[in-house]
């Protein structure tokens, strides 16, 4: 008797799972890792400018081809498929050449931040970089060809973060640039 | 020279956020059947090959053609695959179309397929698994996982997309009202197409202003959703067309062009493009595609216009790059109504991308709808006679464009 109550209790069961989930397909759960994933670069082109970085100076590589100057400097020119060669120093000041607001959670607090994302050209190059604003900024003052200068770090170790972030500097064509409405 | 190719139909799934009552190769099967009803003549035996294909990261599946092809019916018959991003869709259709129109003898009639099931996978691990080649360099450069993580932040197509918006803004100096309008055009007539995803009938611009911001410009009722679904058009030369069809839709130009990519250089490098709604790229295929159609004025001779714009932005940006609209003027067109229903240019009467994308699918659902305005057999249909449409897709890092020009008319012979 035992067994045949249980062979029911089962049938039952299986029957309330096909059921359950005939409107729905089955699903198995999956993982992906991406951090088991090795990438290869070539960064050669990179170091001349990771050791100027240390000196509190910008330089670009030129190509030779288009003149176009890349900064940061770039292994190959996407027009001319030409090896830009010829380094040329860079200004400290910048532009500010789109940017967008990213509405962030603070981990620490759980508030709301409204956090600056730009892409700035450097007087002097063709091409823009990823970039941070300073801390103080308000952000509804930004606009598109805010002038901007570079704020160094303390201590410098020749990578990337040696622009701790960009300050804000006077805008003498305030009025004529086309400010955010 | 090659041949002229023909469409003679197209098909969909119904799209929604998730459709766990159907597999992967039914959601297909069912976009196949859509297809193959509305050409009652064409059986499975008629057609010679397949092209299809999706973005295989977004869904965590690879090699997916393997598993349906019973499903698509393409059992001991050629078979190709095509994956390029958000592309994926008007790159298979091109696939079909160049398969035709190279004259392989045996191969006349070939069907593409684009599908895309979102609700498989996790879409933004399969955009890292793109991104994190270009982005894990910036770690070995001195940037910190950290602090990479909060200067991309949101990250994904609208941390992209929304510097596009930010230059397009200050550039046509519009505001989001403008943003909004093209918003609300789409979803109520995404209400009125059958397959759509997001249908809101009685949206106003107020309704979308009051929603949270996703990244500046955009908000969330302006980002498209991610919806699975399947699309299919059926290929064939001009002559089995003739026989099959009632009224074939002539395929006249195709182009599919890459711009240097627009916010991330590679190996950390800065991007070459100043301005992300420059759109070299778009400007070229629209060049290409128009001069294989013979077409030389674009906004007087194109009747209808299926742009592919997740984001409001892009719609009015693509408007205006592809020839419909001078430069800064699209806001205006969409304010005065010369794009509705029954405006003199009608743009996105499906609802566009703004209101159903299914990554992979979405970019040939664009070429699909614009050959069923010609055919007059669309959900959402264009009361005036459409004698020249195109479909336009857009992928990549900001950065590759797809175009195809279709008519009721062949070829001109002379331009």
């Amino acid at each position: 008797m035992s067994e045949k109550k249980t062979y029911q209790k089962t049938e039952k069961k299986a029957l309330e799972y096909v059921k359950k989930d005939y409107i729905k397909t089955r699903t198995l759960p999956g993982a992906w890792y991406l951090s088991s994933y090795t990438y290869k670069f070539d960064i050669t082109h990179m170091q001349p400018f990771l050791k100027k970085l240390k000196d509190k100076k910008l330089i670009g590589n030129r190509c030779s081809g288009c003149n176009r100057i890349f900064f940061p400097p770039r292994l190959v020119c996407g027009q001319c498929l030409v090896k830009p060669d010829r380094w040329v120093d860079i200004r400290e000041t910048a532009n500010v050449a789109t940017y967008a607001i990213a509405y962030l959670k603070n981990p620490d607090t759980g508030e709301v931040e409204e956090k600056p994302m730009v892409l700035v050209q450097h007087d002097g190059s063709n091409t823009c970089c990823i970039a941070q604003m300073a801390p103080n900024i308000n952000v509804k003052d930004m606009y598109i060809n805010m002038p901007l200068k570079v704020h160094w770090k303390g201590e410098r170790t020749g990578g990337l973060m040696d622009i701790e972030y960009y300050d804000v500097i006077e805008d003498a064509s305030k009025d004529l640039s086309s400010k955010k409405e | 020279m090659g041949r002229q190719v023909c469409c003679i139909s197209a098909g969909y799934s119904e799209h929604a956020s998730k459709r766990s009552d159907v597999s992967m190769p039914e959601l297909i099967n069912e976009a196949i059947q859509d297809c193959l009803k509305k050409v009652p003549s064409v059986c499975l035996d008629d057609i010679d090959a397949f092209a299809n294909g999706n973005m295989p990261a977004f869904e965590g599946i690879n090699i997916p053609e393997l598993w349906m092809t019973d499903w698509m019916g393409a059992r001991c018959k050629p078979l190709m695959r095509v994956t390029t991003g958000g592309t994926t869709g008007g790159t298979v259709a091109i696939c079909g179309y160049y398969s035709v129109a190279a004259g392989i003898p045996g191969i006349d009639t070939v069907l593409a397929i684009a599908f895309e099931q979102q609700s498989q996978g996790d879409t933004s691990l399969g955009l890292a698994s793109v991104a994190l080649g270009e982005i894990s360099i910036l770690n070995t450069l001195g940037i910190t996982y950290d602090q990479l993580n909060r200067l991309l932040s949101a990250g994904a197509a609208i941390g992209v997309a929304a510097y596009q918006a930010t230059t397009y803004m200050s550039k046509a100096r519009i505001t989001e009202e403008d943003l909004a309008r093209v918003v609300v055009q789409e979803r109520r007539n995404a209400a009125k197409t059958w397959w759509a995803h997001l249908k809101m009938p009685n949206l106003t611009i107020e309704d979308v202003l009051d929603t949270p911001y996703v990244q500046y410009p955009l908000r969330f009722g302006m980002v498209c959703p991610a919806s699975d679904g399947a699309c299919a058009m059926l290929f064939t030369t001009e002559e089995k067309a003739k026989e099959w069809a009632d009224i074939p839709v002539y395929i006249n130009g195709v182009a599919s062009v890459a711009n240097e990519s627009a916010v991330l250089g590679y190996n950390g490098s800065g991007s070459a493009q100043l301005d992300p709604s420059t759109q070299l790229g778009a400007m070229r295929s629209a060049e290409l595609a128009y001069s294989q159609a013979g077409i030389s004025f674009p906004r007087k001779e194109i009747d209808y216009a299926e742009l592919y714009g997740p984001f409001p932005n892009q719609t009015l940006m693509w408007s205006e790059k592809l020839g419909l609209f001078e430069e800064t003027t699209a806001p205006k067109m969409w304010e005065a109504g010369v794009t509705d229903l029954n405006g003199e240019l009608p743009i996105n009467c499906s609802g566009g991308v703004n209101a159903t994308n299914a990554i992979g699918a979405s970019a040939m659902e664009r070429p699909a709808e614009a050959a069923l305005q010609i055919m007059g057999k669309a959900s959402n249909q264009v009361p005036k006679t459409v004698h020249t449409s195109i479909g336009h897709g857009w992928g990549g890092s900001l950065n590759l464009c797809t175009l195809m020009v279709m008519a009721d008319q062949p070829k001109r012979k002379w331009r």
